[in-house]
This record gives structure tokens, C-alpha cells and sequence, in this order.
């Protein structure tokens, strides 16, 4: 087994369905430890993490068609261009999304190089000593 | 066997021993526990204990995980680990993780030096990428046409005939979009990894090695490119990130 620097995915392997947002880099890459370990392993449950997966379906296909819809509604009655954007999310997908969409403004705003002092207090900085 | 049953310990990511934090910060878990680092030679792996009988997963969990790398890796170089890996006690981290596999994590490490990732993701404005595509595609302005102002049962059909259509120009722009974007920063980075759109209206989604000189290079690229994209693909870049993207288990391991 190797440990290689290299593109995890697009080249090589077919790609799993997308996920929402950056907060599933965590969940979808990086090293799997039963790679390594396996006696010593602990279970933990893991709470359910509501991902949305995008795949082509019919509601994909009349979510878009009702945009179109909207849109052209919109053309004609100006203010009502709002409506694009509503109606493109449903319910639960919606509401799953806006979640993780939540947790991934955070995280931009973590990374972002002006949010430096919240991120050095939940993550603490770190820093390399000299050698 | 001794009572330390209900703690385990909770491995972050694998890193050279001589990172230091400022403060010293918690992990994951409830409650969480101070993370620490567990030493082999000159390589490290950072953890925290977490109680095994309460579930992982909270947004903090994740964030806290994400937060740790990512603050890490803005320092060091660091291989990432996977959300949710656990391993019995502090020995089971050296004994079993860091001194088996030493030589290519050491390697890998050497290889991430002065490196860091940064993801490029932006989305459709859905209104204008929906002009566009009735505007260039006399097919799906016709069946809009006809569905427009017909009962809704009864065009069910053409409804998904449409939507098909703007599914598909939607991919056709992904591509020729995330092309572009890969055309563009070919120069200034490592390597690149195309990654999964993660909704309907998603434009490009990628993630970049980047050698740290070049970050400053890379940035300004993408604000160019938003700026050509204005009103059309929102754009943001993510990072610099742990190298989540560019760290993998390859081949068979010793055993099987």
C-alpha cells in the first residue's frame, strides 16, 4: 500500500454523486483509516449527515421546467423574478441544503484569509517550530 | 483489559511532529477533549478522545474536524484523514498507524511540502443561465411555448421533455465552463481534480494544488475569471485547505 500525493478522483475512478458542499470534503476524502488500522479500530456511531445528491430525475426535469415556467412570468410582470430562486428548492431538499449551505458559508468565511481570528480560536494557529 | 473502555481516540490527520498550536484547542466529540499529538520519529498524528458512546457528526464535529487540518495545513503539510476515524487508545496510533506506514507517510508528507489546496466552485445565476439557454436553443423556447399557459396534468410530458433539455445544456456548459477554468490556471498549479457538482445549477467544482508562491497568482486568475463570469456564474474560492483532494490509499495493503 502507498500513500500517494496525487489526484484522488476525476482521472482514474468514476466519481461518487456529488455532495452538497465543502463541509463533505471531510466525509468523501482524505485518508480512510481502515485502510491502515483495522484490529484497533473503534466503532462510533456516526450521526446521519444529510447530504443532497444530485441526480437527473423527473424532478430535476419539472423543477427546471417550472423555472422556465416562472421565468417567462417574470419577463412579462417585472418584480416577480424572486420567484426563480424560490421555486427551485422543494421542501426537503431545500431544507437539507440550506443546512449544509449554513455550515459551508462558516467554513468559507473560516478560510477566508480576513476571518483569521475566529478561526485561530476554535481551531487554534498553529505554527511550525524551528528546527 | 483495563476501564478505559469508554474512551477512544479520535485521529484528525497525520503531520510532521514539529507543529505547535497557540492555543490549545479542542476537538470533537461531547464534551470535547483538548487535541494533542501523538509522536513517531519526526512524524505526528493529531487526536483528541472522544467518549464511544456518543455519536459523531454534529456540525461542530465537522467543522471542528475541517478547522483543525485547514489550520494545521496552513502551517505544515498534512494528510488528512477521512471524517470519523477512531482507533482504540494512544498506542494503537503509533504502534499500528504512524510506525508500520512511516516510510510513505513521510514520503507523501515530503511530497505536499510548501503545497497547498484550494477548491474553486461557483453556480449558475439561475435566471441568466436560463435565458441563455432559451436563448440559444429554439427547441426549448418552443416547448416552453407550449406548455406556457397549458394545463399543467396535460403537459406533464413536455414539462420533462424540457427539463431534460435544460439538464443537458446545463452539463454541456458545466463542461465547456470547468474547461475553461482549468484552462485558465493550467500554469499556476500542481495538480487538479474536477470534482462532482453538488447541485442543480452548479457551474465549476474543482480542487487545486497549489504551490504556496503561486497562491497570490491563482487567486487573481479566478478573480479575472469572475469577473468575466459576472452576472452569469457566481465564483469563490475555498482555502487554502488541507489537501483532502490529492492524498490517497493506493495499492494492496501488506497482508491483504
Amino acid at each position: 500500500m502507498t500513500t500517494a500525493v496525487q489526484p484522488g478522483g476525476g482521472g482514474g475512478r468514476p466519481q461518487p454523486s456529488g455532495l452538497a458542499d465543502v463541509i463533505d470534503t471531510i466525509l468523501d476524502k482524505g485518508l480512510v483509516i481502515d485502510a491502515y488500522v483495522r484490529v484497533s479500530l473503534v466503532g462510533i456511531e456516526l450521526v446521519t449527515i444529510d447530504a443532497r445528491v444530485v441526480v437527473a430525475s423527473v424532478d430535476t426535469y419539472l423543477r427546471f421546467a417550472e423555472a422556465v415556467n416562472r421565468l417567462d412570468i417574470s419577463q412579462e410582470k417585472e418584480g416577480l423574478t424572486d420567484l426563480v430562486g424560490d421555486i427551485t428548492e422543494d421542501g426537503a431538499h431545500g431544507k437539507a441544503k440550506g443546512a449544509l449551505d449554513a455550515a459551508g458559508e462558516k467554513l468559507r468565511s473560516l478560510t477566508s484569509d480576513g476571518e483569521d481570528d475566529e478561526r485561530g480560536q476554535r481551531a487554534g494557529r498553529s505554527s511550525r517550530r524551528s528546527r | 483489559m483495563t476501564a478505559q473502555a469508554d474512551t477512544a481516540v479520535y485521529v484528525y490527520g497525520i503531520m510532521p511532529g514539529d507543529v505547535e498550536f497557540e492555543e490549545q484547542p479542542t476537538g470533537v466529540g461531547t464534551p470535547p477533549s483538548p487535541v494533542r499529538l501523538v509522536h513517531y520519529r519526526d512524524i505526528a498524528a493529531l487526536v483528541s478522545d472522544v467518549n464511544v458512546s456518543s455519536p459523531l457528526g454534529t456540525t461542530d464535529d465537522l467543522l471542528i474536524h475541517e478547522e483543525l487540518l485547514d489550520a494545521s495545513a496552513a502551517a505544515v503539510p498534512v494528510l488528512p484523514l477521512r471524517f470519523g476515524a477512531v482507533v482504540a487508545n494512544e498506542n494503537v496510533v503509533a504502534d499500528e498507524l504512524l510506525e508500520p506506514y512511516y516510510a510513505e507517510f513521510s514520503e507523501a508528507l515530503e511530497e505536499l511540502e510548501g503545497y497547498q489546496e484550494y477548491i474553486v466552485r461557483g453556480s449558475y445565476v439561475h435566471e441568466a443561465i436560463l435565458r441563455e439557454i432559451m436563448a440559444e436553443d429554439p427547441q426549448a423556447a418552443a416547448l416552453s411555448g407550449q406548455i406556457r399557459g397549458a394545463d399543467p396534468a396535460a403537459s406533464r410530458e413536455g414539462q420533462i421533455q424540457l427539463g431534460q433539455l435544460i439538464s443537458e445544456r446545463l452539463a454541456s456548459k458545466r463542461t465547456l465552463d470547468t474547461q475553461e477554468l482549468l484552462d485558465t490556471l493550467a500554469d499556476r498549479v500542481g495538480m487538479s481534480v474536477v470534482r462532482s457538482p453538488g447541485d442543480d445549477y452548479e457551474a465549476v467544482h474543482a480542487a487545486f494544488l497549489v504551490e504556496a508562491t503561486d497562491a497570490d497568482q491563482v487567486t487573481s486568475a479566478v478573480s479575472d475569471l469572475a469577473a468575466g463570469w459576472e452576472g452569469r456564474i457566481d465564483l469563490r474560492v475555498i482555502g487554502p485547505v488541507a489537501a483532502y483532494d490529492f492524498v490517497v490509499t493506493t495499492g494492496p495493503s501488506p497482508g491483504g
